[in-house]
């Protein structure tokens, strides 16, 4: 593989180009085009300038990683934080087992939450108009031993299905926030700056 | 040493060599890399994440030997985070190196 400045800029632009903005794609080229002008200015051979650099690859990496997570800081989605994810996955194995599994059950934990929520907010309405009817003395409606715990029971179901379904809205906006300083805090630490010579 | 250890440190000597003076990008690179070891490429995404939370900013200055280069500077609370992060890793170090060497030898 050749190694020199136009290879480098041609890198960083392939792995970059249509994920950044224009404008900051052309600041961070000229960054590096600045680095490998003045290095050889002081008599530094391109080759030699590119190994010290180390991967444009990790550097892409690592951009793409910030540009994601600050895009899903800005916008809340789940699009947005699916991508930052697997973004910062990218930037080393560690992050299997630092930002993956940690993702996952947080998402199932969620989840279920919202799922238990729902079925309590469904099966609440449907036991109380049972334990009505059965009050009424519609004995085919009798699933309750006593209707008139059957409406309170009832009652209190569905209100704690519709607190974890609202409830889970916020703890799930809480990991999201959470979730983005920990990116944040991650990427800051792990990569890059990996040099063998 | 370790990768890990190093990216983590890699801001505060960035900050800590702003902090005597402004420097353009690979000045500041090689004022880094005379001492540690580190893919000198990381040193750019790192400016732009200070420059992102404000904690330096970009100026053109002209050069005598051909285009303008882009200066870095400390900003106010650039300033306040170099002396924190620079106070939290003294008094780590210090810790760290009694724990290692003992209390005596690591006065020196």
């Amino acid at each position: 593989m050749l190694q020199n400045e136009q290879e480098y800029i041609r890198i960083l632009t392939d792995r970059l180009s249509g994920m950044l903005p224009k404008e900051d794609l052309e600041d961070i080229l000229s960054d590096y085009r600045e680095h490998f002008r003045i290095g050889k200015a002081e008599g530094r051979a391109e080759d030699e300038l590119f190994r010290s650099l180390g991967s444009p690859d990790d550097v892409a990496k690592e951009i793409r990683a910030t540009h994601l997570v600050k895009k899903a800081e800005e916008t809340r989605s789940c699009r947005n934080i699916v991508h930052a994810v697997v973004a910062t996955l990218g930037l080393g194995l560690f992050n299997l087992v630092f930002v993956l599994v940690p993702f996952i059950i947080l998402i199932v934990l969620l989840l279920v939450v919202f799922l238990v929520g729902i079925a309590f907010s469904v099966f609440g309405p449907v036991a109380f108009v049972f334990a009505f009817l059965q009050m009424l003395g519609f004995s085919s409606f009798a699933i309750w031993l006593s209707p008139a715990a059957g409406i309170f029971i009832s009652i209190g179901l569905t209100a704690v299905g519709l607190l974890l379904v609202i409830g889970d809205l916020y703890l799930a906006r809480f990991f999201y926030h959470l979730g983005i300083r920990y990116l944040k805090w991650n990427i800051h630490l792990i990569t890059g700056a990996v040099c063998e010579r | 040493m370790n990768i890990q250890f190093k990216k983590g440190v890699l801001e505060i000597c960035v900050l800590s060599v702003l902090a005597h003076k402004d420097c353009y990008g690979y000045e500041l690179v090689n004022e880094i890399s005379k001492q540690i070891d580190i893919s000198e490429g990381t040193i750019y995404p790192l400016l732009r994440r200070l420059k992102d939370e404000g904690f330096v900013t970009t100026y053109l200055e002209e050069s005598v030997e051909g285009p303008p280069r882009k200066y870095y500077r400390l900003t106010e609370s650039g300033r306040k985070e170099e002396h924190e992060l620079k106070e939290e890793w003294l008094r780590f170090t210090t810790a760290v190196n009694t724990l290692l060497v003992g209390k005596n030898n690591a006065a020196e």
